[in-house]
């Protein structure tokens, strides 16, 4: 990776010089390595046993038996193919929608700005566990509020988080205003910057705005398009305390992702640790590929 | 940005009725909270064939009441219960945000600044965790801190929950950013001056990357108040829960009393709302910067 | 081992340093500094802790879930009537709650933070137990047995290898509860035999269902809740006395019968008819949070304790055994008890087991601890607790038509998973059989 590019300068001044460097890392590094990696290299070793409450925590190795399990599990599978339908429906409805917000609110007043910008980032500050109990509510099948208004309308109500087939749908609506208002705020940014002697030349010449968008716009915000995009991915990736909340993953495991399949096999079912950390490290290897690409989205493919 | 509009055209008025219709969308769990933490239970409850009642009848701070009914002490003083998570709550993101500021803009100014042996490998590897979630470490977290006896204690505990967050590469890489923008020149001649590490650190850099530590304490303030996972399994005593954990279980010990619920879930929320309101500048600006640098 | 351990060293050492810089805010509560008795890391090897300096104040923690009742205080009563007796123990209570509480009690003691007395059923205790994580009470069991109202008692109380886990100290049926004016405004009532010991059929019960539903004065009649497991024993217990069936095989193993099948069928008919509804995201809390409300008109999940935490003055809860073909119920039920945990001390397990004790046995507080889980004692010597009442004489007839208890069973808490979800899969998909398949595989597949 980045070699040191060392000038002209003395061995002992580049050794004093990592030497600093180090002592202003330690901190961090102290950190970083005690509590992340330490938890990460034991989640990886006993993956590869079958500890579990039953045995007191202590178990025996058994190899890859976790890991070939796993690809048996109708269940894991379910929230494997789960965790992917958040991640494909979230990100491209995130993406576009707060484009469009981030275009329609950019040339507004400041005052009317940062209250749009506020209002869509409340939820993401307030998190998900405050507020659950207020879309149980209105998920409620029997004295709900989405029923009620629909049967305002003389509709026949729905079973929402009750129905296997509504139910992820429920799940990734919440998601969906917890994940926007990181974007929006981006977004407002990035149209912010775009040149706009750019954009007026371009008016002069006759262009319509769709096509100052495209031509001008879109390429300059690309970046943080893709930025995005990834932390979207990651977001939806995390998906949990909703999930722990609302459904328990159910029904029938329609909204048991790999994330809540993990916490329920290790706290709630089998308690098999084991198993469940070979799902951990399972998913920490399919999102550490995303967090590549996201370092080769940010650097442009460099890694100074 | 001071371009005026010289006529509002419908696919503007469009954009606006869409937009005030979801501002209200996102609200409404809010308002929701609020105003049912404050209602009578014949206003709460909504039994078939009865009406919402969208605006309180009366307002009644009983729920509070109840709320605050279960007492703990702290610092030897009779306290309620709810406070005490709340204080929780916030201790854990305070501390967490302290020494991640101090932590992250140390390892963020080197990482930037100085060229030295390993920097490529620590740095792909702080970039790299970055992204995962917490939770992929979460049962082995569990066994790493009860062994090493931090669960014992309601500090150690509470710390057990601080220190993987502040561990966590993001500050590192938010820092490091800033950092790039202090010129190689400045530093240069502090070192010619006879400055050591640490007064140059003080001295030039930190100025320059002051902004960044707004920005990155109120991101990790927050990222500390929502960390529900690790609570959920770490914090299990209950003068060690906080306000999200708190709430969580009277969700589900008291699921038949709604204004107590309501009452809960306004504690949890209101409060950050008003730390969000109040440094609102800083965390756009931490956001953007964070992430636009192309 | 080494390596760790040296870690483990370095990073404590960083915590006390940190704790002390930042001990403005650090030491709240009475518990926060660690206690001098504060156990080992679980390495095992190390010195043995010191003991409790003479003359201290053990402390404990007794987690209990709501059986005396939704923040009833009762528990905090006995704490210090305890503490006030033996004043070299300190009882801290907290209380949980069914839904949470399992998982939390499951990170504790991955923590090494459980609790030292739980206030639970066998269920969850005697799994506890063979994971190695109580301490055997075999000798109050013992001193207990000549005065147990059942022989059967012992069984709920025993792990696989026969230790001794739990210390009982009360029973009580599960029942249904029913919404008697709605029962009446539907002309539902006729179906319910509210003389002698209630016992009713199938049949009559299908017929309630459906009046209820044509008269409409709740939502929906009732709800078989299947969204986890919570309260599950209540959908159990209604499907095994529909048909009279049991999901214990004669080998032992966990299976569901023809006649179980067949009250599925009926269920997933009545469903498709709308004469009953079913929860897939709803646990035993929220249906009776939906009776309480008067969403539906009757609850499977009817018991002394709900009894209290869900009672109501807008219309008459009536207790009813559950239906069955043949007019004969077979009843789960609860047995209440207390377990202690090994938190490697022995002066807090002996002040645990003399709490546990006191509850159960004082010559005052034992009775009335009893009278406050509302259920029957399983003390033969406290005898009839509750002379004169109406209800619980009524519950008492019911006591000799329990069920066989399989809650201590082998792959108990597998089972349980596969129970809620199979319901699912049959309001859900049909085709009954195919998913009895599965939940009679599946919970008896040996964990990997």
């Amino acid at each position: 990776m980045a070699t040191t590019k060392a000038p002209q300068r003395s061995l002992v001044l580049q050794r004093r010089e990592t030497l600093v460097s180090y002592l202003f890392l330690l901190p961090a590094l102290f950190f970083f390595v005690g509590f992340v990696i330490t938890p990460m290299a034991m989640g990886v070793i006993t993956s590869f046993t079958d500890a579990s409450l039953a045995n007191g925590n202590h178990g025996t190795f058994i190899g890859f038996t976790n890991y070939i399990r796993l690809f048996q599990d109708p269940v894991f599978l379910k929230s494997a193919v789960n965790t992917v339908i958040i991640v494909v429906v979230a990100v491209p409805t995130v993406t576009g929608f707060s484009l469009w917000v981030g275009s329609a609110i950019y040339k507004m007043r400041a005052g009317v700005r940062s209250f749009f910008r506020c209002v869509f980032y409340l939820p993401v500050v307030t998190g998900s566990v405050a507020v659950v109990v207020v879309w149980k509510w209105m998920f409620d099948k029997y004295d709900g509020l989405f029923n009620y208004i629909i049967g305002v309308f003389g509709g026949k109500g729905l079973a929402w988080t009750g129905d296997a087939k509504l139910a992820l749908w429920c799940i990734i609506l919440i998601l969906f205003t917890t994940s926007i208002g990181q974007p929006i705020v981006l977004y407002v940014a990035a149209l912010g910057n775009v040149d706009s002697s750019l954009v007026e030349a371009a008016q002069v010449d006759g262009a319509t705005n769709l096509q100052v968008f495209w031509k001008i716009k879109w390429p300059s915000i690309m970046p943080t398009t893709l930025y995005v995009a990834v932390i979207t991915t990651i977001n939806s990736f995390q998906c949990f305390a909703l999930i722990q909340l609302l459904t328990s993953g159910g029904p029938n495991y329609s909204t048991s992702t790999v994330m809540y399949y993990l916490y329920e096999t290790a706290f709630r079912t089998t308690k098999e640790f084991g198993y469940a950390d070979a799902m951990g490290v399972i998913l920490a290897i399919v999102i550490a590929l995303f967090s590549a690409l996201q370092f080769k989205v940010m650097n442009g493919g460099t890694t100074e | 940005m001071t371009e005026k509009n010289k006529r509002i055209t419908p696919y503007q008025i469009l954009c606006i009725v869409i937009l005030v219709a979801l501002a209200i969308f996102f609200l409404f769990p809010l308002y929701w909270i609020v105003t049912g933490s404050v209602k009578e239970k014949s206003d709460i409850i909504i039994k078939a064939g009865e009406s919402v009642k969208w605006i309180p009848t009366s307002v009644s701070w009983d729920n509070y009441a109840r709320l605050f009914k279960s007492q703990t002490e702290l610092f030897g003083m009779k306290f309620p219960m709810a406070l005490r998570w709340l204080f929780n709550s916030v201790f854990i993101s305070v501390v967490a945000m302290l020494l991640t500021c101090i932590t992250a803009s140390l390892a963020g100014y080197v990482l930037a600044k100085k060229r030295f042996w390993g920097r490529g490998v620590i740095f792909s590897l702080f970039v790299c965790a970055m992204a995962l979630p917490k939770q992929v470490i979460l049962v082995p977290l569990l066994s790493l801190v009860s062994s090493l006896g931090m669960t014992q204690s309601i500090a150690g505990s509470l710390f057990a929950v601080i220190f993987p967050i502040v561990g966590w590469p993001f500050g590192v890489f938010l820092m490091k950013q800033f950092s790039e923008n202090i010129p190689s020149s400045l530093l240069e001649a502090a070192r010619i001056d006879g400055a050591g590490e640490m007064t140059t650190f003080l001295n030039v850099a930190f100025p320059i990357i002051k902004p960044g530590f707004g920005a990155l304490a109120i991101f990790t303030f927050i990222n500390a108040w929502n960390e529900y996972p690790l609570q959920l399994v770490i914090l299990t005593q209950s003068e060690a829960k906080t306000i999200a954990l708190g709430i969580a279980g009277l969700q589900s010990e008291m699921s038949n009393d709604f204004g107590l619920i309501m009452a809960g879930a306004a504690l949890a929320a209101v409060p950050i709302i008003i730390v969000f309101l109040c440094f609102q500048k800083y965390f756009t600006q931490g956001i953007t910067m964070g992430a636009v640098k192309g | 081992m080494n390596k760790k351990r040296l870690l483990a060293l370095l990073l404590t050492l960083a915590m006390a340093l940190s704790l002390a810089a930042c001990s403005g805010g650090g030491q709240g509560g009475g518990s926060a500094t660690p206690t001098p008795q504060a156990q080992t890391p679980s390495g095992g090897d190390a010195t043995p802790a010191p003991d409790a300096p003479t003359g201290d104040q053990v402390e404990i923690v007794w987690w209990a879930f709501p059986t005396f009742g939704v923040d009833s205080g009762y528990e905090q009563e006995l704490a210090n009537a305890f503490m006030a007796a033996n004043s070299d123990v300190k009882v801290k209570v907290e209380t949980i709650d069914f839904q949470s509480g399992p998982d939390a009690l499951t990170a504790a003691m991955g923590a090494g933070t459980a609790p030292d007395v739980l206030f639970d059923a066998p269920g969850r205790i005697i799994e506890y137990g063979n994971g190695g994580y109580l301490v055997p009470l075999d000798d109050m069991l013992d001193a207990l047995k000549s005065d147990l109202t059942s022989e059967s008692l012992i069984q709920t109380c025993t792990g696989a290898d026969g230790t001794a886990w739990m210390y009982p100290i009360s029973s009580s049926p599960f029942y249904m509860g029913l919404n008697k004016e709605a029962l009446e405004a539907a002309e539902a009532l006729q179906y319910v035999n509210l003389e002698g010991e209630r016992l009713w059929t199938t049949e009559d019960f299908v017929k309630m269902c459906e009046a209820l539903r044509d008269n409409g004065p709740t939502t929906v009649p009732g709800i078989v809740y299947c969204g986890g497991q919570g309260g599950d024993q209540g959908t159990r217990a209604l499907v095994n006395n529909l048909y009279s069936s049991s999901i214990v095989g004669e080998d032992g193993s966990w299976n569901i019968d023809a006649n179980g099948v067949k009250a599925l069928e009926l269920l997933k008919e009545m469903y498709d008819a709308q004469s009953i509804d079913k929860g897939s995201d709803m646990a035993a809390a929220d249906e009776l949070q939906k009776f309480q409300q008067e969403t539906c008109a009757m609850t499977f999940c009817w018991g002394t304790s709900n009894a209290k935490s869900y009672a109501t003055e807008d219309f008459t809860q009536i207790s009813v055994p559950f239906p069955s073909d043949d007019g004969v119920p077979e009843l789960e039920y609860l047995v209440n008890g207390f377990c202690v945990f090994d938190n490697k001390d022995e002066a807090r397990a002996e002040a645990a087991k003399r709490l546990i004790a006191f509850i159960c046995d004082d010559a005052t507080w034992g009775p009335e601890s009893v009278k406050r889980t509302g259920a029957f004692p399983v003390r033969a010597s406290f005898g009839n607790l509750y002379e004169g009442d109406e209800e619980m004489s009524l519950l008492a007839s019911w006591t000799k038509y329990y069920g066989p208890y399989y809650n201590t069973r082998d792959k108990f808490a597998a089972m349980r998973t596969q129970w809620w979800n199979m319901l699912q899969r049959v309001f859900d998909e049909g085709n009954v059989q195919a998913q009895v398949d599965v939940f009679n595989t599946e919970s008896n597949k040996d964990a990997a």
